[in-house]
């Protein structure tokens, strides 16, 4: 077979570049560059004992918009991509019931895995974990409860209105970063705060719980549609 | 053995992860099988900016009770690369979002044709 | 000034609110969107004209209150305000085009729209590299959420290739950055372009990455099967800003990158100008054999990729004026592309022959006009003055091949362009369907035409050059097309009132030689207009490029630069095209029309390229004073302007250009656009006589060129059964005579030359249009259809009669005189062998001529030709007017070639001929045009009186005299003896008659369609193997860039 050929060609030529890569490849032993000056001053600077929360709020707080921003998108592409006709929102999904297992974990776990979420973004400044990961964790929770009941109605428009406030929120802290801070998306417009403490690392925790919010819901949605789209047959 | 630490083992499997994701990518018919393949492919690439950021004996960049907060201390010597943790942060989401899409593609593409052969969706060419 | 930040806050903003808001009404999520669009590009466009103004200096942007590199900073900069303010206004264009096709798709589309251009924003701006990598992440999966605004699954199909093609390239981008900051400990651009990064083995693969993942967002040629479909499916609309909009963001970001890929004039200069032109070329070749509107102009966008990527490339050659290139290319991409999917999405037909329903509405024909030349590099848009600068600074940088490179991509981009369009003007419409007029679909394609002239003005004002040019002719041409619902006596007056008020202003700046060119183009024009008279109705379009022909040769008469000439001879090649497609069958010969005048025009500028090397102005003077390869410039310069002489060669496309269009714009065409590029020789062979270099091999051959013309074309007009076409190969030879009298380089072949382009402007003007009146009457162009009509139309007969005894060289008239001089200037030059051959060619002159007027007029008067009149008034005026000038030279030729004589002197020795009074010696004899008209006419009627006492008993023959011995032919004509009247000459000239250059050019068109329609095959449509292309394009350039050293 000249394909099978050519991808093993193809294969084997990646694995020269990365072997060129590995080669040349040197452990570092010093923090050099930009990580060297967070390491050093991103403490002092942002207030936050979470280095990679400083850097991903605020340092890099851009890239960070960008994210949610793709999150956005893809559940608004979603959005109309899977959209019903007004029949089939009306069908049921038919379905050979789901595990007693489940259906009972779901119960007792999901206000558990929601109050994890929040927790770990939340804390995202000074332990590991942030928004997107606690985003996440809470709409591992929607997924569960899903799952327990594939009919399950997902309330859309709590889901909307929190995704619309709090994207607009974190919008609106960035623009205040701007108005009494050094620039757009910068934290510290509110006060430091004591390093270490919930309330601390100035705008990074509301900004990072309005992200958590955000891509709680987000995700939520993009798994309600999924859901949903199985009506369709 | 000098060869064998931990930034170097983990550079070699996510080469070997990406190297299968492509082999997936390439040879796979199936398109969800193909989108899996994908997603092997971000995990080595995961693995590698996270590899690249590791320094040999240094903890997490969190600065807490593991990073010696005396006088003295000296961050710097401490914490391992917190940018590229920054980073895989965004490469994580940015996979997220592609493959929810490339899964939403896959249900219309499969509604249209009743097939998930890739070679069956030619209709545009020459 | 408000800060670019605000772009984003705006956008995701509003974006996010419209989650809730939307509550309110689509329509009005839709209007918000659009608002906010238009905030974006106010804020862009703010900043634009602060640069243009000048006071403003580029600003960086810092975000979290952090300077860079530790947080990600913004530049607006000049190129900055330049590209978001031409992304948002096409983007606020679009969103208005695709309104209601949002709309469909819900509240979402519009957010998801508005997003997505303001993540193009931000990767314009951006100078922090794995920002740039979220961001052009956004971009891409927006876009692939917004091909399925398209409904269908061919949409869904075209999305899904789209996003795993994106998908590995920016996984391969990733891996590039990734290895990038591990070497630097940075990830803004500026310090990784500092940190130099490709001097490193290590850090070599990390840029390599960094820039193939570059490369390939310009959808590189082959590996871009996944654009082109992505062009095609999605909705015309939402792929016209995917073409501009994103293409400008791939551009830039790739200009971005290549500094940390190094300095100017390094490597990847290189490799990226090789990408480039292989995608330029590769893309318009396949684009030769497609059948279908919308795949077309895919090819076509990819096609203008690969040029931004190959300008880009070639900076090194281009140096200061790289953006001045790349604006002009960009612009016009912008604008007519945009404004080409946008048609293609209102129009709907699929294939290109569908499109002649577009000509319903001839609004729309000039709209998709403007697009295609605009696309091709035609005047006044930009590209034509960007294409102008870039060949100018290869050719003095010495890249010669890379200016063969643009010139063959745009020669392919021209074939199928002009195809199409040659489609919509006058391809068959039988089509049921029809399209729809909306306004809000129609308003932006008319804004982006309104801004396509408009820059092409600007571009000019740009340069000193530029502003050289007469924009005067051409601003009559725009009033001619708003006033194309007058009736056609009203504009015709205007037509020629305009001409004869702008020929009095302009005469007395002119030396001699250009006054007799002028003369010829401006009087000559203004008596075939005078023919229009007799045309009833509208003439809709005729007028604006009747006078865009006029203004384009009064363009290269007035031209003091080299490129007023290029710019006046591309008006005159686009005028004449329209005028030449009018003609019923004219559709496959306008085209090839075009294609060897655009090949041509290349050829001159490509010639002016080399010309314009070591001067340090540009002026027409440089003819004159070529330094570097005389040889190529010279050459270049004489085969462009011979394609315009339809020498033989590239000949092919004259018979049916000149033989099927209307009645008047033959001689337009015939006996005064040939003149054209007569005038383009006279003036390379005087640069040619100035030279110090040894050119005369160059003549030799053109002499040669100039005599088997003369052979060919009187050969193939015997053969013609088509009154016009006899006339249209009879120019061929006459311009064979004209180039070659012109290469014999001394005095006496000058004054031949230039008799012979008297002679030939004025007897063929009077064939043309004789002919053409005829034609108007009895309807065929067929001789053997016509016959006996000297008693129906006695005036046009004298006109013919005069007309073929000017052109066979007998005396009494001027024909004679350029008979005289011609074999004068042979003998003394020495060129024997032509000068048989030459001779022989006026043999057969004899037997076409004789043809001509036998066929037409004698014999037996048609039975449906009882009823037909005396040919129009408005056409005998300028007839007579013209024999005037005939009988005029004929009979007083010092009055004209006397002063031409002198002019000649100044280039050549004045020894050829000397005047005493009216007799002009030379050093075999003497001669004198009223002396000779004179004997020949006594002759003349001392013959004629006796045969008329000789033949006094003879016969009257009727029509009753002719029998066909009881048979009733199939084919009544055969036994016509017009129809095949030289059969047996024919029998002894028929390997001559062989139509070997139509063979030829034949067989190249072939070979690129068969060539295109083999390479085609790889893009299979299956998503799989497009993903191998993109790896395996990778791999290879990577054995080729870096292979083994490491």
């Amino acid at each position: 077979m000249v394909r099978n050929f050519l991808i093993g060609l193809v294969l084997a030529s990646i694995g020269f570049i990365f072997f060129n890569l590995y080669n040349t490849y040197e452990p570092k032993t010093e923090l050099n560059g930009i990580a060297a000056h967070y390491a050093a001053k991103g403490a002092e600077e942002i207030g936050a004992a979470n280095i990679v929360t400083a850097i991903v709020v605020t340092y890099r707080g851009f890239d960070t918009m960008g994210e949610v921003t793709i999150l956005f998108l893809t559940a608004s592409i979603i959005g109309f991509f899977l959209k019903l006709s007004k029949k089939d929102e009306a069908k049921k999904i038919i379905h050979h019931g789901t595990s007693e297992l489940l259906i009972t974990s779901a119960q007792i776990l999901v206000p558990i895995i929601f109050l994890f979420g929040v927790y770990v973004f939340m804390n995202g400044h000074l332990t590991p974990g942030g928004g997107f990961q606690g985003g996440a964790i809470i709409a591992s929770g929607v997924a569960l409860l899903i799952m327990a009941n594939p009919n399950r109605q997902i309330n859309h428009h709590a889901i909307l209105w929190i995704e619309s406030i709090s994207g607009v929120s974190f919008v609106i802290l960035g623009l205040l970063g701007i108005f009494l801070a050094g620039g757009f998306l910068d934290n510290r417009f509110l006060s430091l705060g004591t390093f270490g403490d919930l309330f601390s690392a100035g705008a990074i925790p509301l900004i990072y719980s309005f992200i958590g919010l955000k891509v709680g819901a987000e995700i939520s949605n993009i798994l309600n549609k999924y859901q949903k789209s199985q009506k369709e047959s | 053995m000098e060869y064998l630490q931990l930034g170097r083992i983990s550079l070699i499997i996510s080469f070997l992860l990406i190297i299968i994701g492509f082999w997936g990518i390439l040879s796979q018919k199936n398109i969800i099988k193909i989108i899996v393949s994908f997603t092997i492919l971000d995990t080595g690439i995961n693995v590698l900016i996270v590899s690249l950021g590791y320094l040999k004996g240094r903890t997490a960049p969190i600065i807490d009770a593991s990073v010696s907060q005396g006088p003295n201390h000296n961050v710097l010597n401490a914490i391992v690369d917190p940018v590229p943790q920054a980073l895989v942060l965004t490469a994580i989401v940015i996979g997220f979002g592609v493959t929810a899409l490339l899964l939403a593609y896959a249900m219309k593409l499969f509604k249209a044709k009743r097939t998930l052969e890739i070679n069956q969706f030619n209709d545009l060419k020459w | 000034m408000v800060s670019p930040i605000y772009i984003v806050a705006a956008a995701l903003g509003v974006g996010f609110a419209i989650g809730v808001l939307g509550k309110l009404g689509k329509n009005f999520s839709g209007i918000l969107a659009l608002l906010t669009i238009g905030f974006m590009t106010f804020v862009s466009s703010e900043w634009l004209y602060a640069f243009y103004v000048g006071n403003q200096v580029p600003t960086y942007i810092f975000t979290a209150g952090f300077k860079p590199p530790i947080s990600i900073n913004l530049l607006m900069g000049p190129k900055e305000a330049f590209l978001t303010t031409m992304v948002n206004f096409i983007g606020l264009l679009g969103g208005i085009y695709l309104f209601f096709n949002f709309g469909r798709k819900g509240r979402n589309a519009y957010v998801v729209y508005m997003v997505f251009l303001m993540s193009l924003n931000v990767v314009i701006m951006t100078r922090d590299i794995f920002n740039l990598f979220v961001f052009l992440e956004i971009s891409a999966i927006a876009t692939a959420g917004l091909i399925l605004i398209e409904r269908g699954n061919r949409a869904v199909g075209a999305g899904f290739k789209y996003i795993i093609a994106t998908s590995i390239i920016s996984s391969i981008l990733l891996i590039g950055i990734i290895f990038a900051y591990f070497y630097t400990g940075t990830l803004n651009i500026d310090g990784l372009v500092q940190a130099h990064l490709s001097t490193t083995a290590t850090g070599g693969i990390a840029v390599f990455l960094i820039m193939i993942a570059a490369v390939l967002e310009m959808k590189p040629f082959p590996a871009n099967g996944w654009g082109l479909d992505v062009y095609e499916g999605s909705h015309q609309g939402f792929s016209a800003v995917v073409s501009v909009a994103t293409a400008t963001a791939s551009y830039y970001v790739l200009y971005k990158l290549l500094a940390i890929a190094g300095p100017v004039g390094s490597q990847w200069d290189y490799y990226l100008a090789l990408m480039g032109a292989v995608t330029f070329i590769g893309s318009n070749l396949l684009g030769v054999k497609q059948k279908f509107a919308r795949r077309l102009l895919a090819y076509s966008s990819i096609g203008q990729l690969g040029l931004l990527m190959l300008i880009l490339g070639l900076r090194k050659y281009l140096g200061d004026n790289l953006d001045y290139v790349v604006l002009g290319i960009l612009i016009t991409n912008l604008f007519a592309k945009t404004g080409f999917f946008w048609l293609a999405g209102i129009v709907k037909a699929k294939t290109l022959k569908e499109w002649a329903i577009i000509r319903r509405k001839p609004f729309f024909l000039f709209l998709m006009g403007t697009f295609v030349f605009a696309l091709i590099g035609f005047p006044p848009f930009p590209s034509f003055f960007a294409k102008w600068t870039m060949v100018m600074n290869l050719a003095r940088q010495g890249g010669f091949g890379w200016i063969a490179v643009i010139l063959i991509g745009s020669f392919l981009e021209a074939i199928y362009l002009f195809r199409w369009f040659g489609y919509a003007v006058k391809g068959e419409d039988t089509y049921k369907y029809d399209f729809n007029i909306r306004w809000h679909k129609i308003t932006p394609i008319v804004i982006l035409v309104a801004a396509l002239y408009y820059a092409g003005y600007l571009t000019s004002q740009y340069t000193e050059l530029g502003r050289m040019i007469d924009f005067i002719p051409l601003f009559f041409v725009l009033v001619l097309f708003a006033i194309d619902f007058l009736p056609v006596a009203v504009k015709n007056t205007i037509a020629i009132l305009g001409m004869g008020t702008y020929f009095y202003f302009i005469y007395p700046d002119l030396d001699n030689l250009r006054l007799i060119f002028e003369v010829i183009f401006m009087v000559g024009g203004i008596l075939t207009l005078i023919a229009g008279y007799a045309y009833k109705g509208k003439r809709s379009g005729f007028y604006p490029v009747a006078i865009l022909m006029y203004a384009g040769l009064t363009g290269i008469i007035q031209a003091h630069t080299t490129l007023e000439f290029f710019f006046g001879w591309e008006l005159m090649t686009a005028g004449s095209y329209f005028l030449i497609i009018r003609g019923k069958r004219s559709m496959p010969h306008a085209l090839s029309y075009m294609l060897f005048s655009v090949a041509g025009a290349y050829a001159i500028l490509a010639g002016f390229g080399i010309a314009n090397i070591g001067q340090a102005f540009p002026s027409l003077d440089i003819m004159n004073n070529i330094q570097y390869f005389p040889n190529w410039a010279y050459g270049l310069l004489l085969i462009g302007f011979l394609t315009k002489t339809a020498s033989v060669g590239l000949h092919i496309w004259l018979p049916g250009a000149h033989g099927e269009a209307e009645s008047d714009v033959s001689p337009m065409v015939s006996a005064i656009l040939l003149k054209a590029g007569v005038f383009g020789i006279v003036l390379a062979l005087i640069g040619m006589s100035k030279s110090d270099f040894d050119l005369s091999a160059l003549a030799y051959t053109l002499g040669w060129i100039g005599a088997l013309t003369a052979l060919f074309g009187n050969i193939g007009a015997v053969f013609q059964e088509d009154a016009k076409r006899l006339l249209a190969y009879s120019s061929i030879g006459q311009l064979g005579y004209i180039v070659f009298a012109f290469a014999i380089m001394t005095q006496l072949g000058w004054l031949t030359g230039f008799t012979y382009v008297i002679n030939h402007f004025l007897y063929k003007a009077v064939l043309f249009l004789t002919v053409g009146a005829i034609v108007l009457r009895v309807g065929t162009h067929n001789m053997y259809e016509m016959g006996g009509l000297i008693k129906k139309m006695p005036w046009a007969f004298f006109a013919v009669l005069i007309g073929i005894i000017a052109l066979s060289g007998v005396p009494p008239l001027s024909g004679f005189t350029g008979k005289w001089l011609f074999y004068n200037a042979i003998i003394e030059k020495g060129w024997y062998f032509q000068g048989v051959i030459a001779m022989f060619a006026g043999g057969i002159a004899f037997l076409y001529l004789y043809r001509l007027i036998q066929t037409i007029f004698l014999g037996q008067l048609k039975d449906n030709h009882r009823n037909v009149k005396e040919i129009s008034i408005w056409f005998l005026i300028p007839i007579y007017t013209l024999l005037t000038g005939i009988l005029v030279f004929s009979y007083e030729p010092q009055w004209v070639l006397k002063p031409l004589g002198n002019m000649i002197a100044q280039y050549f020795p004045n020894n050829g001929l000397h005047w005493e009074g009216s007799y002009a010696y030379s050093h075999l004899g003497y001669w004198t045009g009223a002396g000779v008209a004179a004997t020949v006419s006594v002759v003349f009627v001392i013959a004629f009186i006796l045969l008329k006492i000789m033949t006094r008993k003879a016969h009257k023959l009727e029509q009753f005299d002719i029998v066909f011995s009881g048979e009733r032919p199939e084919r009544p004509e055969t036994t016509h003896i017009a129809y095949n009247m030289y059969a047996g000459f024919y029998k002894a000239v028929w390997p001559l008659t062989v139509p070997l250059v139509e063979r030829f050019w034949t067989w190249m068109s072939d070979l690129v369609h068969e060539t295109a329609g083999f390479v085609r095959r790889i893009y299979s449509g299956n998503g799989q193997a497009y993903m191998l292309h993109i790896i395996l394009y990778i791999i290879i350039l990577y054995f080729i860039t870096i292979g083994g050293n490491i």
